[in-house]
Order: C-alpha cells, then sequence, then structure tokens
C-alpha cells in the first residue's frame, strides 16, 4: 500500500481538474441515502420500544426518530464528499461502484449501532470504530479513483509485487499472533492487522500481470508429460506454486478460507487468460487433492467439514455458531423481524459470539429476511458485474485482467463466507466484503474498489510500452497479431 | 484481427471468458439465494421452534416467575434482575431452602419452585379452564403467583431450634393438612444459587458440603423411627381389636430385666425402675415407652395387620404431596411372614420402631396429623391459592383418608397426653411442655448401629383437645442429650405466638 501511495503521489502533478457531472451516481447515492435514513428510523423506533419495555415504561413511545442521527450524518456527507471529489476531478470513471459500496457499508454501519457496543472498537464503541474504518476506506476508494492514473507501477514490477506478497505471508509467521486458531494477524503496538486481505489485491497484481505477459504463448503451447497434455510450464509452474502456496497458508496459517479465496480467484483468471476449461479442470482437480490432503493430515480442518456436515450432532458444543447462525437465519423468515428486533441476548450476549466478524450475514438474514438477503446478494452481483465490465472494455490484457481480478477478489470472499454462513460449504473464518467489522478488510475492499473505478477511465491515456525482457516468442506472436 | 486485438490466438475473445465467468458467479450466487429460501423459507418454521434457538431460550430466561407467598402474604420468592436485564431468582430466607428449593438457570429448579415449575412460569395453569383454552390466547404464558401454606416466622423459628444439628420438622394443621412450617437443616442460601453471578461458587459449595444441605430431609430423608413408631403400632392393635387399652402382658416386668424371648432372640429394654414389677397397660406403657410391650402387642396384631394399618397412613407409597417424597417402610419386604415381615423377631422389633422400619419426618407428621384430627388425615399440602391473569384459583383442603376410628384416635390421644405430661411420661418428653398448651406427643429415641449415637425424635400435636397443629421433629444423631421434645416445645409456643397474632 506505501508504494501505491507514492507511486499515485508521482501522479498528481498530471492531474488537471475538468469537473463533470456524474448524474447517475448521485441519483444512485440519494437512493442509498433514502434507504440508509429508513433503516436508521427503523433501528431507532425498534431501539426506542424496547429500551421502553425494559424499563417498564407503559406510556406511548415517539416512534419516529434515527437510530444515531450523528454517525449516520458523517457518513451520508462522507459520500456526498467523495462523490463531489469525483465530480470535480472530471473522469469518465464507473457511476455504479461508488454508490453500491456506499448502500453495503450503509448497512453495515446501521449493523454495528444495533450490536452491543462493547463487542469490539477502541474508539467509543464497535459503530464509531466502524465509521471510522468506513470513512477511511472511502478516502481510499476516493483518492485512487482520482489519482491512479496511470498502470505501469503496477504492471511494471509484477515480481516486485510477487515479493511484497510473499513478505507480508513471512511477516505473518514472524510477527502472527493466534486468534481462535488461526493465524491470521500481525500485532504492531496496539495495532492488529489481517495481511491476508492486501495480500489479496496484491496477488491480482501479479497474476494480472504475469498472466498477461505470457498470455500468447499459453494459449498455443503445451507441454507433454507421456500422454498427458498439460497446460505450457509458464502456466504450470504458476498453478503448482499457488497451489502450494494455498496448502501453506492451510498448514501453517490456518486461514483454510483465504487458501479458497486466492485458489478459486486464480482459477478464474487462468480461465479468463486462456479460455481454456481444462486447465481450470486440472486446477479443480489439484484443489480436490490438496483438500483431500489437508482433510486427512489436519485436525481443525477435519473438524470444519465435520460441523459443515453435521452441525446439529452437537448443537451447543462444535456446532455451536454454525447452528444458531442457521437458526437466525429461519428466525428472519421472508421478511425478517426488523432491524434491532431480532438476535436475543441470551445473559446479555449474543446468539452468536463472532458476529460482527464472521457471521453479519445471518444476523442481517434474521432482521432483513429473505428479501434483505437477496438484496444484498444483488449488491454483491452489481460489484461483479462491474468489475467485468470495465475489464471487457479494458484497453488491453494486463487492465482487463487486473479488473476481472480486483472484481472477482470481492465476489469470491462474499460467496466463500456467506456459502459458509448458509452451510453450502465448510464456514471459513474470512469477512464479509464492506458489512464484516474491522479495518483490514475495509481498507483492503477500498483498495480494491478505488482501483476498478480508476481503472474504469474511459479516457484514460494508454500505459507506456511495456518493456520487453527478451522473450522472443512473445515479440514474434505480437508482430504477428500486428 | 486487427479489429479484434483481444483475441490474440485465444479461441474466445475476453468478453467472452468474462462473461461466462461472470455468468458462474451468478449461477454461485443463484445458489447462495437459494441456500437462503430453504434456511429462511422451508426450515423457518421448526427451526426458530426448536429448544435450542436463542429466541426461545432467551424468552424462557425473561419470563418474570411467579412470587411465592406464606400464609400471611408475606414475600418467601420474587425476582431481581441482572445487568443483562434477565430475571433471575431471591428468596425471603434459607430457611425456606428445603421446601421452597431453589430456581436457577444453569442448575435448574428444586422444590415448591420445581414441583409448580409450570404454572411459576406460565406454561401451565391451575386453572383447568385456562389449560384447556390456552392456545387460542393471544399471550399464552401467564406465570401464577403462589399463596403457600407455610408461615415464614414458623419457618425460620424452626431452623433456628434445630441450630447446628441435621434434622428437619414439619409442622401441620391437622384440620387442613397445611403445611406450616417444613424445614431441614443445615440449609443453604437458595438467593446466592439463584444469583448469576454467585450461583457456581454457591452450587460446588454445597454440594461439597459433607452435611447435604441439598438434601430436602422433611420429605426425602429415611430415618429409623424408634419409638415414635408405637403409635402406629398402636392404631393397628387398637383399630385392629388386637389389644385394648387395658390390656397387659403378665410376662413384660421381668422381660424388661431379662430381655423378652421372641423366637429365641432376646428384646432388651431399659428398664424403667418406677414401674417395677406392674404390668403395664396401654396408656403407661405409651406414657413410658415400653418397648416389652409394645414388642408383645405387636405379635398379637400381627405382621399383616400391622403392615395394613400402616399403610393407612401413607407407608409403602409416596405420599399425596405437593413435593416428591421418599416411601416409608414398616419392612424391607418379601419376607415369609405376614405384612412382608421375614420373622418375629423382626416384627417384634418394628412393633417398638426399630427392625428394618424407615420413615420420612412428613410420614410421622401424618401420623400425629391423623390422631389429632380425630382419625381423619388430611392431604397435606404446601399451596392454599395461585393468582394468574384471571383471577385467583383456591386450592382447597381434602380428606385424603379415614385412617382410624374417632374413638381410637382419642384413646391414643389420651396416651399421648400422658407422655408427655404425666408424671413418668413428662421425663421421657423433658422439653416439649409448654405452660398454658396441653401437648399430647411421643418421643423417639432411634437405636442405629453401635458408634453412631441414636436420632431423637418427636411426634405431636397440641391443643390436646382441640388439636390445630401436629409436628413431627427429628435430629439426627441427637439422641442421647434427647434434642427432639424441647425443639418441638418451642416450636409450639412459636406456633401459639403466631397463632395469637
Amino acid at each position: 500500500m506505501t508504494s501505491g501511495v507514492v507511486a499515485a503521489r508521482r501522479t498528481l502533478p498530471r492531474i488537471a481538474l475538468r469537473p463533470r457531472l456524474r448524474r447517475r451516481e448521485l441519483g444512485l447515492l440519494l437512493v442509498v441515502a433514502a434507504a440508509l435514513v429508513v433503516g436508521s428510523l427503523s433501528l431507532g423506533a425498534t431501539q426506542r420500544t424496547l429500551a421502553a419495555h425494559l424499563n417498564g415504561d407503559t406510556k406511548p413511545v415517539p416512534l419516529l426518530g434515527l437510530a444515531n442521527p450523528g454517525l449516520l450524518a458523517i457518513y451520508l456527507g462522507a459520500l456526498a464528499l467523495a462523490h463531489t471529489v469525483l465530480t470535480v476531478a472530471g473522469r469518465r470513471t464507473d457511476q455504479i461502484l461508488l454508490p453500491t459500496v456506499g448502500l453495503l457499508g450503509g448497512i453495515s454501519l446501521l449493523l454495528m449501532e444495533r450490536l452491543p457496543q462493547t463487542l469490539a472498537g477502541g474508539l467509543g464503541g464497535l459503530a464509531q470504530t466502524q465509521l471510522v474504518w468506513l470513512l477511511l476506506s472511502l478516502g481510499l476508494i476516493t483518492t485512487l479513483a482520482v489519482a491512479v492514473r496511470n498502470d505501469a507501477w503496477l504492471r511494471r514490477y509484477k515480481y516486485t509485487w510477487a515479493a511484497v506478497g510473499v513478505g507480508l505471508l513471512a511477516l505473518v509467521l514472524v510477527l502472527g499472533h493466534t486468534v481462535n486458531g488461526q493465524r491470521l494477524g500481525i500485532a504492531v503496538g496496539p495495532f492488529t492487522a489481517q495481511p491476508s486481505e492486501l495480500l489479496k489485491v496484491i496477488l491480482v497484481i501479479f497474476l494480472a500481470g504475469y498472466l498477461s505477459e505470457n498470455q500468447p504463448l499459453l494459449v498455443e503451447e503445451s507441454t507433454r508429460l507421456g500422454p498427458i497434455r498439460l497446460p505450457p510450464l509458464p502456466y504450470l509452474a504458476p498453478m503448482v506454486a499457488m497451489w502450494a502456496m494455498a496448502l501453506g497458508i492451510v498448514v501453517i496459517e490456518r486461514d483454510l478460507g483465504a487458501a479458497l479465496l486466492f485458489f478459486l480467484v486464480f482459477l478464474l483468471l487462468l480461465y479468463v487468460a486462456t479460455a481454456r476449461v481444462s486447465y481450470v479442470a486440472l486446477g479443480l482437480v489439484a484443489a480436490a487433492v490438496g483438500g483431500f490432503l489437508v482433510y486427512s493430515l489436519l485436525g481443525y480442518v477435519r473438524t470444519r467439514v465435520d460441523i459443515w456436515l453435521n452441525p446439529f450432532a452437537d448443537p451447543n458444543g462444535a456446532g455451536y455458531q454454525v447452528v444458531q447462525a442457521l437458526h437466525a437465519f429461519a428466525r428472519g423468515g421472508l421478511i425478517g423481524t426488523g432491524l434491532g428486533n431480532g438476535l436475543p441476548l441470551i445473559g446479555g450476549n449474543l446468539p452468536i459470539p463472532a458476529l460482527h466478524t464472521d457471521f453479519p450475514f445471518a444476523a442481517l438474514g434474521e432482521e432483513l429476511g429473505l428479501v434483505g438477503i437477496l438484496a444484498i446478494l444483488g449488491l454483491y452481483l452489481v460489484v461483479i458485474e462491474r468489475g467485468l465490465r470495465i475489464a471487457a472494455s479494458a484497453p488491453d490484457e494486463f487492465r482487463a485482467i487486473l479488473a476481472a481480478g480486483l472484481s472477482l477478489v470481492v465476489g469470491v470472499q462474499a460467496f466463500i463466507i456467506l456459502a459458509g454462513n448458509l452451510k453450502l460449504i465448510p464456514l471459513t473464518g474470512i469477512t464479509l466484503p464492506f458489512i464484516s467489522y474491522g479495518g483490514s478488510s475495509l481498507l483492503a475492499n477500498g483498495l480494491v474498489v478505488g482501483l476498478l473505478i480508476a481503472l474504469s477511465d474511459r479516457g484514460a491515456e494508454l500505459p507506456p510500452p511495456t518493456p520487453r525482457r527478451g522473450n522472443r516468442l512473445r515479440r514474434l506472436v505480437d508482430r504477428g497479431a500486428a | 484481427m486487427a479489429e479484434r486485438p483481444l483475441l490474440l490466438g485465444r479461441r474466445v475473445p475476453i468478453g467472452t471468458a468474462l462473461g461466462r465467468v461472470g455468468l458462474a458467479l451468478a449461477v454461485a450466487f443463484g445458489g447462495l439465494a437459494l441456500g437462503a429460501g430453504y434456511w429462511q423459507v422451508i426450515r423457518s418454521a421448526d427451526l426458530s421452534s426448536s429448544p435450542d434457538d436463542a429466541a426461545v431460550i432467551a424468552a424462557s430466561r425473561q419470563v418474570l416467575r411467579g412470587v411465592i407467598t406464606d400464609r400471611d402474604g408475606k414475600r418467601l420468592a420474587w425476582n431481581a434482575r441482572d445487568s443483562s436485564g434477565e430475571p433471575y431468582r431471591v428468596y425471603a430466607d434459607p430457611s425456606l431452602s428445603g421446601v421452597i428449593g431453589y430456581s436457577s438457570r444453569t442448575y435448574g429448579n428444586a422444590g415448591l419452585e420445581a414441583a409448580w415449575n409450570a404454572q411459576l412460569s406460565g406454561v401451565a395453569s391451575t386453572d383447568p379452564l385456562f389449560d384447556l383454552t390456552r392456545k387460542f390466547r393471544a399471550d399464552p404464558s401467564d406465570p401464577e403467583a403462589l399463596q403457600t401454606t407455610l408461615v415464614l416466622s414458623l419457618q425460620e423459628a424452626a431452623v433456628k431450634a434445630l441450630g447446628d444439628n441435621r434434622g428437619a420438622i414439619v409442622m401441620l394443621d391437622p384440620r387442613s393438612g397445611d403445611v406450616l412450617a417444613m424445614a431441614s437443616t443445615p440449609d443453604f442460601d437458595a438467593s446466592a444459587l439463584a444469583n448469576p453471578t454467585t450461583a457456581a461458587a454457591t452450587w460446588s459449595s454445597v454440594n461439597a458440603d459433607p452435611n447435604l444441605p441439598l438434601l430436602p430431609r422433611a420429605t426425602q430423608a429415611r430415618y429409623v423411627p424408634g419409638s415414635i413408631f408405637k403409635i402406629v403400632t398402636a392404631t393397628a392393635a387398637l383399630g385392629s381389636g388386637a389389644i385394648t387399652t387395658a390390656t397387659s402382658y403378665p410376662q413384660q416386668p421381668a422381660a424388661e430385666k431379662t430381655g423378652l424371648l421372641v423366637d429365641g432372640f432376646r428384646i432388651h429394654d431399659g428398664h424403667h425402675p418406677e414401674t417395677d414389677g406392674t404390668a403395664l397397660k396401654f396408656d403407661e406403657a405409651v406414657e413410658v415407652s415400653c418397648n416389652e410391650y409394645f414388642a408383645l402387642t405387636g405379635l398379637r396384631t400381627g405382621g399383616a395387620a400391622l403392615a395394613d394399618w400402616a399403610a393407612r397412613f401413607g407407608f409403602g407409597q409416596s405420599l399425596p404431596f405437593d413435593l416428591p417424597t421418599a416411601v416409608s417402610q414398616v419392612t424391607n419386604g418379601g419376607g415369609s411372614f405376614g405384612g412382608g415381615f421375614s420373622d418375629e423377631v423382626e416384627l417384634a422389633n418394628a412393633a417398638y420402631g426399630q427392625g428394618e422400619t424407615l420413615v420420612t419426618p412428613l410420614q410421622m407428621a401424618l401420623v400425629a396429623a391423623a390422631v389429632a384430627n380425630g382419625g381423619v388425615l388430611m392431604t397435606p399440602h404446601l399451596v392454599m391459592s395461585a393468582t394468574g391473569r384471571n383471577g385467583t384459583t383456591d386450592v382447597a383442603p381434602s380428606v385424603w383418608r379415614q385412617v382410624m376410628d374417632p374413638n381410637v384416635a382419642s384413646e391414643i390421644n389420651a396416651a399421648m397426653q400422658l407422655a408427655v405430661n404425666g408424671s413418668l411420661g413428662r421425663k421421657y418428653t423433658f422439653g416439649a411442655q409448654v405452660p398454658g398448651l396441653t401437648v399430647a406427643g411421643k418421643s423417639g429415641t432411634a437405636q442405629l448401629d453401635p458408634g453412631n449415637d441414636p436420632h431423637s425424635w418427636f411426634i405431636g400435636f397440641a391443643p390436646a383437645d382441640n388439636p390445630q397443629v401436629a409436628i413431627a421433629v427429628v435430629v439426627e444423631h441427637g439422641g442421647l442429650t434427647t434434642r427432639g421434645s424441647p425443639i418441638a416445645g418451642e416450636m409450639l409456643q412459636a406456633w401459639r405466638a403466631w397463632a395469637n397474632g
């Protein structure tokens, strides 16, 4: 991230301000603001009613009022500011992503306002802390969307990025502290961070560079191992490396979710680059083999899978969180209990301990119902669709794969945790983008969206010619294409 | 190729590949939607009504249990709220622990809290009509407040009288079966057990206590009765006509010195020098608690008759009471001799309360109550009325059994008066006398295995000519100092103070 900021600063002097109205973004943001105000009104009415009930008041409660007007005003103000900055900057960039992500973040803010404030957060409670991270994330999105006009710093130094990624992994090993048996975070002083969130962005940048550079060769060539036709070595090597890295993350960092995310995104990008189903199939076979290995060898993976297969076998022990999440979905039903009206406290504790990080979807499923769930799924699909659209209209292969990878990393991550919440796949401990509590996740996903918006600039200058590194074949193919 | 630079030797353009990836993700998210639909629509009803559901658990923890009061309306158990707003039980006094029990979120319910849990928590009603229409009501939960028959001051007095001893006291109104006091010592702090902040520590300490404070001795502990069982033998003998009050046994005075030879086994009894050489009649035998007399009476009555008459008092079955009771027994049963006794020796021993006879304090209080109430045994009960949303439902006193004829009851009553007030009897029941109140009663010293001090018993009632209170007292291993009688006297004084307002 540091080098990104440096690079962005280097491009700053070239920004020329030509304000351009972003009507569609403005319209959608107004809809988002209206939706969040309605949500806050609903939450406010519920909270006042419940509080009066607990105090034994029998007098009618004034129902009209926002839940936490200050927080909502700051958040909506930040959205408006982001919109204004983008308008003033005047780039012809995507106008859908900001409102979509803004709504997801707003839903997160409402959820955090509604949860017990003592759950986490050092800045005066859960909601206030989450708001700070949301604001920083919006700031990151806006900065990147305005400032990134040149992708050379991304495409040129792909091995540097790979080195940074490996360094991050090593950092986790050295400084990593264990949370719930997973070595997910690094702690520096009072701050903890989850490097895998940043790592996923770096991985996408590296893959975009690598796959786009080797793409022409890969489509034609193949490696023969006896009678078996394998992908050409330049694809086989990263596939083996990715597979090994994913296994390493599972074994050493016990982070099943990140491993799954990285490998799936890799396979999807491989398909985008080559359009070869057989490579993806080979990758899936490798994943199945790896999955079987870790299942047989690692107790914690086996536990996860066993809980997934039958959480009701031990509903008050190992399967507790998963079962309670399913109960929360069931309580919500079609239209939900309403914001603030679900999640019954037992002894002052939430029924699902890791609700704000691992199970926000269960909470939303209970309080917003199936209708709300479908809407949220739709929002993620919009993010994916916008990213793939930006990829499809990209001027070259690198940008196409980069944009696709950035949107997939959000979409696949959402899918993995949501499917885990719904007991479609084993539960993993990764965050729900833009909704889960936590700074690492919000900043990394802000980075993704900021880059996507920047990449969508239709008026962007063409990238400088990629420096060649003596790839004769590549040069031949290029010449032939030209 | 020049128009489609991104094809670059690909089979499909990158846009198509991106479209397919998008389609795959859309299908995956469609799967999520179906999964959500499965849990939120198809499984919604059964999951959200299961007892594991957090809302069901939370609702049960939010229930404000009905308040329990004593017969004068003093609160015995009510509710407080913890920091999270969930209610927990508070009890007026630890002395209630042996009868009211406790209701704890973590450790469940005991005592009256368990027995009347359905009414107290509002899932069942004392009013049968309400129960029938429950499912049609908008709010089917209706916790009921219970007014018990207990008297808080008597309950406190009972535990205070027992002091550091282990034991039990049951005091009831023989005319109605109302239980006025039902104490078990050592007691425990039920409030500390119900309070979530102190529950765990209290639970482990009461469970580690070798004196078993959690055992409700009045209903659940079985003791050797000793001489108080002679009242049962007397009822059987007089009721069956085996003896009259004039019956005496010529061999009895000599047997006091040498032991009574029954079937080759010698039954010994402490010699009564005051009655040296006199063949005692029934009254006198009760007054001096003559074991030989009752051994002979038991043999004359026969095992079958003794067992039958004991069963009329409730022996051999669980008592019809609010709380679960241990079954009192005359004999282990299964013997070839009449009534389940194994032989004449066991019958003769059982007739004066040794043998294999085991009784609960409540059972012996009922024996006293039946005699006191002219032979009519009222059903013992703890709850006078239950008040729910739809008003108060009274629990009316009911006759359980006519145990004996009134004339038999008055004969035994007279003998028991002599046992407390007679010039010889008062030596055995020292401390049971209450100035200005005619007490009738019978003491007992239950011999145990060698090395264990005997249990000290007293059962009785007052006023003897118009009984309004019956009592049973047992002090574990209190026999050498005969603690039972003075505690009974203390309790009857406390009762009189309460009855006189």
